[in-house]
């Protein structure tokens, strides 16, 4: 990151002030909601109609489990805002950032308080757009912005699936309330379009929270700013579907098909992301595969069965939060005191930058699962949700995986906090590596402490916990939390794990070498097949477009013609031709159709094309002719003065095409027989059609409502122009709207067209 | 395009004005008498184009209210949406007229609209007829 030569001290102080004000809004949230907390009792809810004809209400709930992400969002989000105030500091990007921060911290909350299932999706695509945005603040760098696409194509994607999903639950329920789907979740298991409906959402939540298959975009949207990847890829946003899955479990969690679902998916993608992350040497990669890694267990304790998952699940959230977010931070501060993440260039920078150090310390405790850590407790109650689960004996055993994730997770704690600080003093020493400022070690040193203070007293969370595994658990009443250490069993478990892990940090180097050299999974991996996929559809795209568009005007207009008869042309003779009674015209209405007539026939018989098109000009106006005498006078002033605007500009164009040689190039106008035949089926089915509508029935009720209603509803004596303006009045809105946006898709077409012929 | 005709350019401001009151008259006239704000939005277009055959389109360009076509139909939308608010915020529904006498002239909203409808298709169709004319002058050199 380049900084710019210092401000002087008022611009500094502003700068400050601004940032401060930013922070606020986070701050204020979490005051209050700790507050509320503290004082009265879950759940609260809050309704306000707002589409009342789709049955869409605006409608919030506070849940445990609502309350505990609003405790994330809110909490982190104050140490995110504080980090990224010093992080961006003199960064001219600095306000852009912390406005879209300050949008997701609102989409955020407005998607774990909503009720509605429309309301819910809607703040849901708003933090995949902000993410989007954030991912691709960096829009001068090609990968960046393919990052921010790539992530928005996924989650927006899956985003799609999310709504079919829910609008599918919300027809089998009867109810797009959240918490009226998951009361009747029970009832609804024999429902055959139960699998589509959960299928749907299920897509959609495993692309937000990077399960495999979708699990590839998490990584690449680290070209974002370190506070954005801490709070949105790390903290929050990618715990959206995680969040939802739980919500829903509360409904679904006896269902079977479900659990078979959720826990290998879950399980597999722990595991593989934990792979995945021993391939890469850029530290913020690492990071984002172990937070994969975290996502899905979170996903696995979901679809296991048992109270003591849901428990397990609710700890794990918080303690992830509090032990990746600080490591997020700690990736930044070394991004910024060195000016690398990449592993092999840094070591030894525990002396320039203790602070850092001892907060990657705090956070690795806890990441590792290590006594007197939350996360110790945290892994505590995964390895007791797995031994007294009611699921079946398979999906236990998926679970056990998870010895293999946290073993992987130990080592990347190892090497977040050990060896860039502690070990390998490489090349780097000759770095100038410098400490962030105060802005930068506070955030991370705070969220560390509080996951080492939450260990030593878990008393402080454990109402909330519990609050959140009954909003987890179908029915009233909820499991027992007990976060009290039971040392016997379980500290063996977490030795071995830790001695696993403690193996795979020693030989971190020659496992990178040997999975590293496995491209395969660089040309057949996900991330692969999604670009290829998208290369393809962009080849697809441009040989359609080729092949369709292929700039011949006559073709355009023979598809365009001969489509248009041949299917009103069939409709018409469905019906069979009926002649109206012949009628004799007065002699005003038969002058027209001379006019009308005498100028198609001389436009088929004359070759020079200005004659050609006031030819063509003449049945324009005796249309409108026509149109008069047939009592239409409005439509007889639009056809006089759309064809006058029309042969004028027409004409003009035909000159200066002349002028510019252009004209010779176009074919001169001859007798071209099939022409000829598609106009003679044009003409004629035209006039078929014209026919037998005129000799069908039609239907007054219209005509008569508006004639009768201009004067008294309307003031109008025109009832044309009533309809226009007040009737029809939105009508109208959108078609002007039309037009003026048409132009401005138009100039720039336009003004390329002259542009080009100038040089 | 050849230099206009002194002919031609000696009537076109006075054909222009000439059109744009039977513009406004349509306008006005609309809402009992054949017109409106769409017709009159054609003949003020038709003015305009004789504006740009005598005097080029960037002249003419610049006697579009807001002095560019782009901006003129902007305005038009958004005199129409305008219009529609005063009801809205009375509590009827979106684009409802409400109708006031004053000193014996019945006055609505429904002009503004009206009016809005005529920008609209002055700038818009005028935008494209501008554009076209305008292809025979060389590009700027940016």
């Amino acid at each position: 990151m380049s900084h710019p030569p210092p401000d002087s001290r008022p611009g500094l102080l502003r700068e400050a002030l601004g940032s401060a004000a930013f922070a606020l809004v986070p701050a204020a949230a979490f005051a209050a909601l700790v507050f509320g907390l503290l004082t009265r009792p879950l759940p609260w809810t809050w309704t306000v109609p707002w589409v009342p004809g789709a049955g869409v209400q605006l409608s919030l709930r506070v849940d445990g489990l609502s309350a505990l992400m609003l405790l994330l969002v809110t909490g982190v989000g104050v140490a995110v805002f504080v980090y990224a105030a010093g992080y961006l500091a003199h960064d001219r990007r600095r306000v852009r950032v912390l406005a879209l921060l300050t949008a997701f911290l609102l989409a955020m909350i407005g998607a774990v308080t909503a009720d509605d299932a429309v309301l819910l999706f809607l703040f849901w695509e708003a933090t995949s757009v902000l993410s989007f945005l954030l991912v691709g603040t960096d829009h001068e760098d090609e990968a960046a912005r393919k990052s921010a696409q790539q992530a928005l194509l996924v989650t927006g994607g899956g985003g799609l699936f999310l709504l079919a999903g829910l609008l599918l639950l919300g027809q089998l329920a009867g109810t797009y309330s959240l918490s009226g789907i998951v009361a009747r979740g029970p009832s609804l298991l024999h429902e055959p379009l139960l699998y589509p409906a959960l299928g749907a959402v299920l897509v959609g939540c495993a692309t937000k929270s990077a399960q495999f298959p979708f699990h590839f975009w998490l990584p690449d949207a680290m070209s974002a700013p370190t506070p954005a990847s801490a709070y949105l890829h790390s903290a929050t946003m990618v715990k959206l579907g995680v969040y939802l899955l739980a919500r829903l479990d509360a409904g679904f969690g006896d269902w079977l098909p479900w659990d078979l679902a959720l826990v290998p998916m879950g399980a597999f993608t722990a595991a593989w992301a934990m792979v995945l992350s021993l391939r890469e040497r850029d530290l913020k990669r690492i990071l984002a595969w172990s937070t994969v890694g975290a996502l899905g267990t979170l996903v696995m304790l979901v679809g296991l069965q048992g109270d003591a998952a849901t428990v397990a699940a609710a700890s794990f959230l918080v303690a992830h939060a509090l032990y990746k977010a600080p490591l997020f931070f700690v990736a930044g501060n070394v991004d910024h005191g060195t000016g690398t993440r990449v592993l092999d260039r840094l070591g030894g920078l525990g002396r320039r930058m203790p602070f850092t150090a001892a907060a990657a310390a705090l956070a690795g405790l806890s990441m590792a699962g290590l006594p007197l850590s939350f996360g110790y407790l945290a892994k505590d109650v995964i390895v007791a949700a797995k031994q007294d689960t009611e699921t079946l004996r398979l999906l236990v055993t998926v679970a056990q995986s998870y010895k293999f994730v946290g073993a992987v997770a130990v080592a990347v704690a190892a090497v977040a906090a050990v060896r860039i600080f502690w070990r390998h003093p490489g090349p780097c020493d000759s770095c100038p590596a410098h400490e962030g400022n105060a802005a930068m070690v506070v955030p991370p040193l705070v969220l560390a402490a509080t996951g080492i203070v939450l260990g030593l007293a878990p008393g402080l969370v454990e109402p909330l916990l519990a609050a959140a595994a009954r909003a987890m658990t179908p029915g009233e009443g909820g499991p027992p939390v007990d976060l009290g250490l039971s040392w016997s069993p379980l500290l063996l478990t977490a030795g071995t794990t830790a001695g696993v892990g403690l193996g795979i940090y020693l030989a971190w180097d020659p496992l990178h070498r040997v999975l590293a050299r496995l491209d395969p999974l660089d040309r057949w991996g996900a991330a692969a097949l999604f670009r290829a996929g998208l290369e393809g559809m962009r080849r697809v795209a441009a040989g359609l477009t080729r092949t369709l568009q292929h700039g011949r005007l006559p073709a355009y207009l023979a598809v365009l013609l001969g489509a248009a008869v041949l299917g009103t042309g069939a409709l018409a003779l469905q019906g069979g031709l009926v002649f109206p009674e012949a009628s004799s015209p007065g002699l005003p209405v038969a002058f027209a159709a001379a006019v009308v007539a005498a100028g198609a026939l001389l436009a088929c018989g004359l070759s020079h094309r200005l004659v050609l098109l006031l030819a063509s000009g003449l049945v324009g106006y005796g249309s409108a002719l026509l149109f008069l005498f047939t009592g239409a006078p409005d439509l007889a002033l639009t056809q006089f003065a759309v064809e006058s605007a029309f042969v004028v500009v027409a004409a003009s164009l035909l000159l200066w095409l002349r002028r510019a040689g252009a004209a010779r190039s176009l074919p001169e106008p001859r007798l071209r027989p099939g022409a000829l035949a598609l106009g003679l089926v044009v003409g004629l089915g035209l006039a078929g059609l014209v026919l037998a509508v005129a000799a069908g029935p039609q239907d007054p009720a219209l005509r008569d409502f508006f004639t009768a209603q201009a004067f008294p509803a309307a003031q109008g004596r025109n009832v044309v122009n009533v309809i226009i303006v007040d009737f029809r009045g939105l009508d109208t809105l959108g078609e002007v709207a039309v037009v003026a946006f048409s132009l401005l898709a138009a100039l720039p077409l336009l003004t390329a067209l002259r542009a080009g012929r100038a040089s | 395009m050849n230099a206009p005709s002194p002919v031609l350019r000696e009537l076109a401001p006075r054909l222009y004005w000439l059109l744009l009151v039977v513009a406004a008259w349509l306008l006005l006239r609309g809402h009992h008498e054949p017109g409106g704000g769409f017709v009159g939005g054609l003949v003020a277009l038709a003015a305009t184009v004789v504006r740009a055959l005598a005097f080029g389109s960037p002249e003419a360009a610049r006697r579009l209210p807001l002095r560019s076509p782009a901006a003129c139909a902007a305005l038009g939308v958004l005199l129409s949406l305008l219009s529609g608010l005063p009801a809205a915020l009375g509590g009827a529904p979106f684009l409802t007229h409400p109708w006031v006498t004053v000193a014996g002239v019945s006055l609505s909203t429904v002009m503004l609209f009206d009016l809005g409808v005529l920008l609209a298709v002055w700038g818009g169709l005028g935008g494209y007829a501008l554009a076209l004319l305008d292809l025979d002058r060389p590009g700027e050199d940016r």
